[in-house]
């Protein structure tokens, strides 16, 4: 019987990630995922980890750069205006092949003071990669549980593909609190670490040497084609979605984090009054389940983008679905009120769903 | 007079700098011979005068001077 | 009796077995000099087993990728950053970073003060040529007054960029701080008295008493725009006084 505890989205993110044997994790407080910081701040010490509190999130992610390159299992959490000063060591760590788990709890953007705003408006600026036209795995989350799931997977990731992972969170999913089960997981098997630099005696006197160019200036083509196949891989292999009551379904909204969350709520009422409604959630925000989506589109014959953002998601549902079926939008201008705690809310969709059928 | 020092200058690594030219306290070395890449590099131009002190080799930004020096013993 | 005189050839001086020769370097860069002379210090104290280098970003990666041991280059200013964190997960091993002044007094300078103020257990080498070597020699915070570089083409003016910066004096004073030193590698006598330097941050590090800095001034003759011999006498005669050589700190045991 696994231990069940009340816990809240940010805790689960901390908690996973010791559960996944990361014991060391570099941070700049930031609105609104500081306890995430808080709870390793507590917790590292007592498991001989460390957490290094640094002098920015651009030296977070470099700290973070630079303790993945022992081969350990590092994390460092930000939220979007973090992110956006985190991009150049993270690219970094994407072209030198240094794995290690971000953890992304998006808030209204862009702009300072939206730490208390709940949005979902990085999904463009997360999953189109790091500058220089690499990508890196998203995971989205829509429960506490997922989150304590797929920050583990995140590191499991990671360390198969030799690249950064991340995990997209939210204001709304960062504080709430849910029931956790404290399973284990296990993704498994995974390589050797013979890159990591431990000291070339660790190695029997052969030294190693990692690099932050791009194909080391030798081997550009080389490079690309390396990475192309290796995305190939985690497409072929980690793509995650998930459908809900999509068999015959009339309209299928799509929707990821909260606004699934709340798209569910939405579907279950719809479903009670007759209306065959259905959700497909990506899981993985990249790779895109693209052919999935198309399928379930194709069968619905119609398509609602629940996103609270001006148009991100939307974009990637139309690409997937290449015209043949139409996709309407529900975005931010559907939360309740304009006010800070404005969200978008099941009966909102469902009104949506209502017009549309 | 029995040799004191030596140096072996690698050319393919000696860019011409001149340090060691500067360096050499006795003046064994000078630039004029046209190396493998067509720029004037060091050349042991006087080796007589070398002691085997080793600057040259230790301040070669390149490293491409080896020094030996010869060490005269009476048996007992 | 024919005394006979036995005559030993003896080694004084070879090439290193560094990864990456001929090195990138400029003809009479003296980062060659300098890397020579750490790599001796690291034999010496038999650290290569151990030791993980973090290069910066421009000419100090090419030291980090010719060096026989474990290393990683090169962002441009977070090698402190770098070397703090490994350093937290890997204690035992011998985690330096070397940076040019540019990085380190621009870009860096939060983390070079930050992992100072940390009193993080790390050294940091610095390699001031007063300018961007790579990038073409622009002005750094190190240039002198009067300098010519291609972004002060009349001169560093102190009214545009105020005076040069002095990175072993700043952190000198915090208390995280075990030992910052300047040397040079112009001449013989300075590259021995700079070896020590070298040696004795490397000590701070075993001995845990908190940060080091040694910082190098170096030659850079493509963009001083001297012969390799001439920028010996740059350095005497322009650098020096502007940046002066010694030990500003050198803490024995830790502060309580």
């Amino acid at each position: 019987m696994t231990e069940r505890i009340l816990h809240t989205g940010n805790d689960t993110v901390a908690r996973a990630a010791i559960s996944a044997g990361c014991k060391y994790y570099f941070a700049y407080p930031i609105t609104p995922q500081s306890e995430i910081a808080h709870y390793m701040a507590r917790e590292l010490p007592k498991i001989g980890g460390c957490f290094l509190q640094s002098e920015g999130e651009y030296a977070a992610a470099y700290m973070l750069l630079g303790a993945a390159l022992s081969g350990e299992r590092v994390m460092t959490s930000t939220s979007s205006p973090g992110l956006a000063l985190m991009q150049e060591p993270l690219s970094m760590m994407v072209t030198a092949e240094i794995p290690a788990v971000v953890v992304e709890t998006q808030r209204l953007g862009p702009g300072t003071g939206t730490g208390g705003q709940q949005g979902q408006t990085d999904y463009r600026f997360v999953t189109r990669g790091v500058y220089g036209g690499l990508h890196y795995p998203v995971l989205a989350p829509y429960s506490v549980s997922e989150i304590f799931e797929f920050v583990q997977l995140a590191f499991h990731i990671a360390d198969k593909y030799r690249i950064l992972t991340m995990v997209l969170t939210d204001f709304v999913l960062g504080r709430m609190t849910e029931y956790l089960e404290l399973k284990t997981f296990d993704f498994g098997p995974l390589p050797e670490k013979d890159w990591a630099l431990k000291g070339k005696a660790h190695k029997g006197g052969r030294s190693n040497f990692l690099f932050t160019v791009t194909g080391m200036m030798l081997d550009i083509t080389g490079f690309f084609q390396g990475q192309q196949e290796k995305s190939k891989r985690i497409i072929d292999s980690e793509t995650r979605w998930e459908t809900y009551k999509t068999e015959d379904a009339d309209l299928l909204i799509v929707s990821y984090g909260y606004s699934a969350r709340m798209s569910k709520g939405a579907v279950n009422t719809a479903r009670a009054q007759g209306i065959k409604a259905g959700l497909f959630r990506p899981i993985t925000l990249w790779p895109f389940p693209r052919e999935a989506l198309q399928q379930e589109a194709l069968k619905a014959g119609k398509v609602l983008v629940v996103e609270d953002s001006p148009g991100e998601l939307v974009e990637d549902v139309e690409l997937a679905v290449q015209g043949r079926v139409p996709v309407h939008f529900l975005g931010i201008q559907a939360r309740h009120i304009a006010r800070a705690e404005g969200l978008i809310l099941p009966e909102r969709i469902l009104q949506e769903v209502r017009e549309l059928l | 007079m029995p040799k004191k020092g030596e140096i072996i200058i690698d050319e393919r690594l000696c860019k011409g700098c001149a340090l060691c030219v500067m360096f050499c306290s006795k003046k064994c070395i000078s630039m004029g011979k046209i190396g493998p890449g067509g720029i004037p590099i060091a050349h042991f131009s006087d080796p007589e005068a070398c002691t085997g002190c080793g600057v040259c080799g230790w301040m070669c930004p390149d490293m491409a001077i080896e020094v030996y020096e010869y060490v005269a013993r009476r048996p007992l | 009796m024919i005394e006979e005189t036995a005559i030993t050839k003896n080694l004084v001086c070879k090439t290193p077995a560094f990864r990456l020769l001929p090195l990138g370097f400029c003809a009479g860069c003296h980062y060659g000099i300098i890397f020579r002379l750490i790599d001796e210090v690291l034999e010496e104290m038999e650290l290569k087993g151990i030791t993980v280098c973090i290069g910066g970003g421009g000419c100090s990666a090419m030291g980090a990728m010719a060096m026989d041991v474990d290393a990683f280059g090169g962002p441009h200013g977070p090698g402190t950053a770098i070397a703090s964190a490994l350093k937290r997960v890997c204690p035992d091993n011998f985690i330096f970073a070397i940076q040019g002044d540019g990085e380190q007094g621009a870009i860096g300078l939060g983390s070079f003060v930050a992992a100072a103020v940390r009193g993080e257990n790390i050294t940091i080498i610095t390699m001031n040529n007063a300018c961007y070597g790579m990038t073409g020699g622009q002005l750094a915070p190190t240039t002198p007054l009067g300098m010519v570089t291609p972004t002060t083409p009349e001169g560093r003016d102190q009214e545009m960029a105020g005076f040069p910066f002095h990175g072993p004096e700043l952190v000198a004073p915090l208390r995280g701080v075990a030992y910052a030193a300047r040397g040079t590698v112009h001449t013989p006598a300075n590259r021995q008295r700079s070896k020590k330097m070298v040696k004795t941050a490397f000590q701070k590090q075993l001995q845990r008493l908190g940060f080091a800095v040694v910082e190098f001034i170096c030659a850079c003759p493509t963009n001083w725009r001297l012969s390799p011999v001439d920028c010996a006498r740059y350095i005497e005669e322009k650098m020096i006084p502007e940046f002066p050589l010694g030990e500003f700190k050198n803490v024995e045991k830790n502060e309580g």
